[in-house]
């Protein structure tokens, strides 16, 4: 099949504004959007730039926008996207550097905001060990620990498009999985932070990030699991 | 490794998270107060007939005034919180943030003690 790709462009060292350029590409039903994108620098412009890494959607390096919706491009295939025409656009929200590459410093920003490792200056178990937890102690934050840091949730987020200063569903997300972790001490610490006036309470449950989220996390129900647990702390 | 001193610390009460209670709180009784006060005014009675003797019928009743006083506290502040949730949307200056969120509290207390005057106050039916 033969589908045209309109792909977002944009190169600081050229006095060429952000546009739109279009490519014919032949693709079949089974390809990637990733693989298309390979294909276009790969045979007619090799100065388009994106980030990719291990194209199995484990590393969540090639989250961009796709017909309009943020998703990995190593997972969406070209049959699911029922369309002739392929828009792929940067996250929003977050400064473009080039092409589909946008600056991921003000995500990581809010991500080291939360504490995201293990506080616990307990003495070590007796074994001088492990910590040992409970197979359902262990189930509370399963969830969570399956965050790949794309971004794509916090750049679908309203809040964060509207405020860069907002936390996002990301953050939240990796505090969540550290806030019911029961070998963690630091929950108090970090629910203070997400008290704030960045933090959750900036989430009107749109839940455009449970969709965005190539990784199936229920955010939307993490976020309101940590927003319980500071109401029973404040 | 040096731990920071995270044992301890609460979230503790503040602001933002009492502004998010008290928008749910108020919404819950806004359901009764707001569908009362439609069915009553709009409906039952009809706008076109509400005058300043129905009015003063209505405020004889010493339970209309505390419904309406209800009415008033809770629709208004849960509007204006609405309208400073939208405004930290667009405005991202900390200062002008604070200058937006005092004007908004001045503004919800006069409009709120205009209308807490009259409720008070009460008015007196026209002479025939």
């Amino acid at each position: 099949m033969r589908l045209t790709l309109k792909i977002f462009r944009y190169d600081p060292n050229t006095s060429a504004g952000p546009h739109y350029d279009r490519f014919q590409v032949e693709a079949d039903p089974n390809d990637r959007v990733l693989d298309l994108l390979e294909a276009v620098r790969g045979d007619q412009d090799d100065t388009l730039s994106f980030r990719r890494s291990c194209a199995h959607g484990v590393c969540g390096s090639d989250a961009m926008r796709i017909n309009g919706l943020n998703a990995l491009a190593c997972k969406v295939l070209v049959k699911d996207l029922n369309s002739d025409t392929i828009q792929i656009e940067p996250l929003l929200g977050l400064r473009v550097e080039k092409d589909l590459i946008v600056d991921m410093e003000p995500f990581f920003a809010h991500y080291r905001s939360i504490l995201p490792y293990l506080i616990n200056d307990e003495p070590l178990p007796e074994d001088g060990k492990e910590r040992l937890q409970s197979e359902a102690e262990r189930e509370r934050f399963d969830d969570t620990t399956k965050c790949i840091l794309c971004a794509a949730c916090t750049t679908s987020c309203p809040s964060f498009w509207a405020d860069g200063q907002t936390i996002g569903p990301a953050a939240i997300v990796n505090a969540h999985r550290f806030i019911f972790d029961s070998r963690d001490r630091g929950r108090l610490k970090r629910l203070k932070i997400l008290a704030g006036q960045a933090g959750v309470w900036r989430c009107r449950t749109a839940f455009n990030c449970t969709e965005a989220c190539p990784r199936d996390i229920h955010i939307t129900r993490a976020i309101a699991e940590v927003k319980q647990e500071i109401l029973k702390h404040s | 490794m040096q731990l920071p001193d995270a044992i301890k610390e609460k979230p503790g009460r503040n602001y933002e998270t009492i502004a998010w209670k008290w928008m749910r709180y108020s919404a819950l009784l806004l359901i009764p107060l707001v569908w009362g006060h439609v069915l009553l005014q709009d409906i039952l009675v009809g706008v076109h007939r509400i005058d300043l003797n129905y009015v003063a019928l209505r405020w004889a009743s010493l339970g209309w005034r505390i419904y309406d006083v209800l009415l008033l506290g809770f629709a208004f502040a849960h509007g204006v919180n609405g309208l400073r949730q939208v405004a930290l949307d667009y405005i991202h200056n900390p200062r002008a943030r604070r200058g937006v969120e005092w004007g908004l509290l001045i503004f919800w207390l006069l409009i709120t003690g205009i209308g807490a005057a009259a409720i008070i106050g009460g008015v007196s039916a026209l002479p025939e």
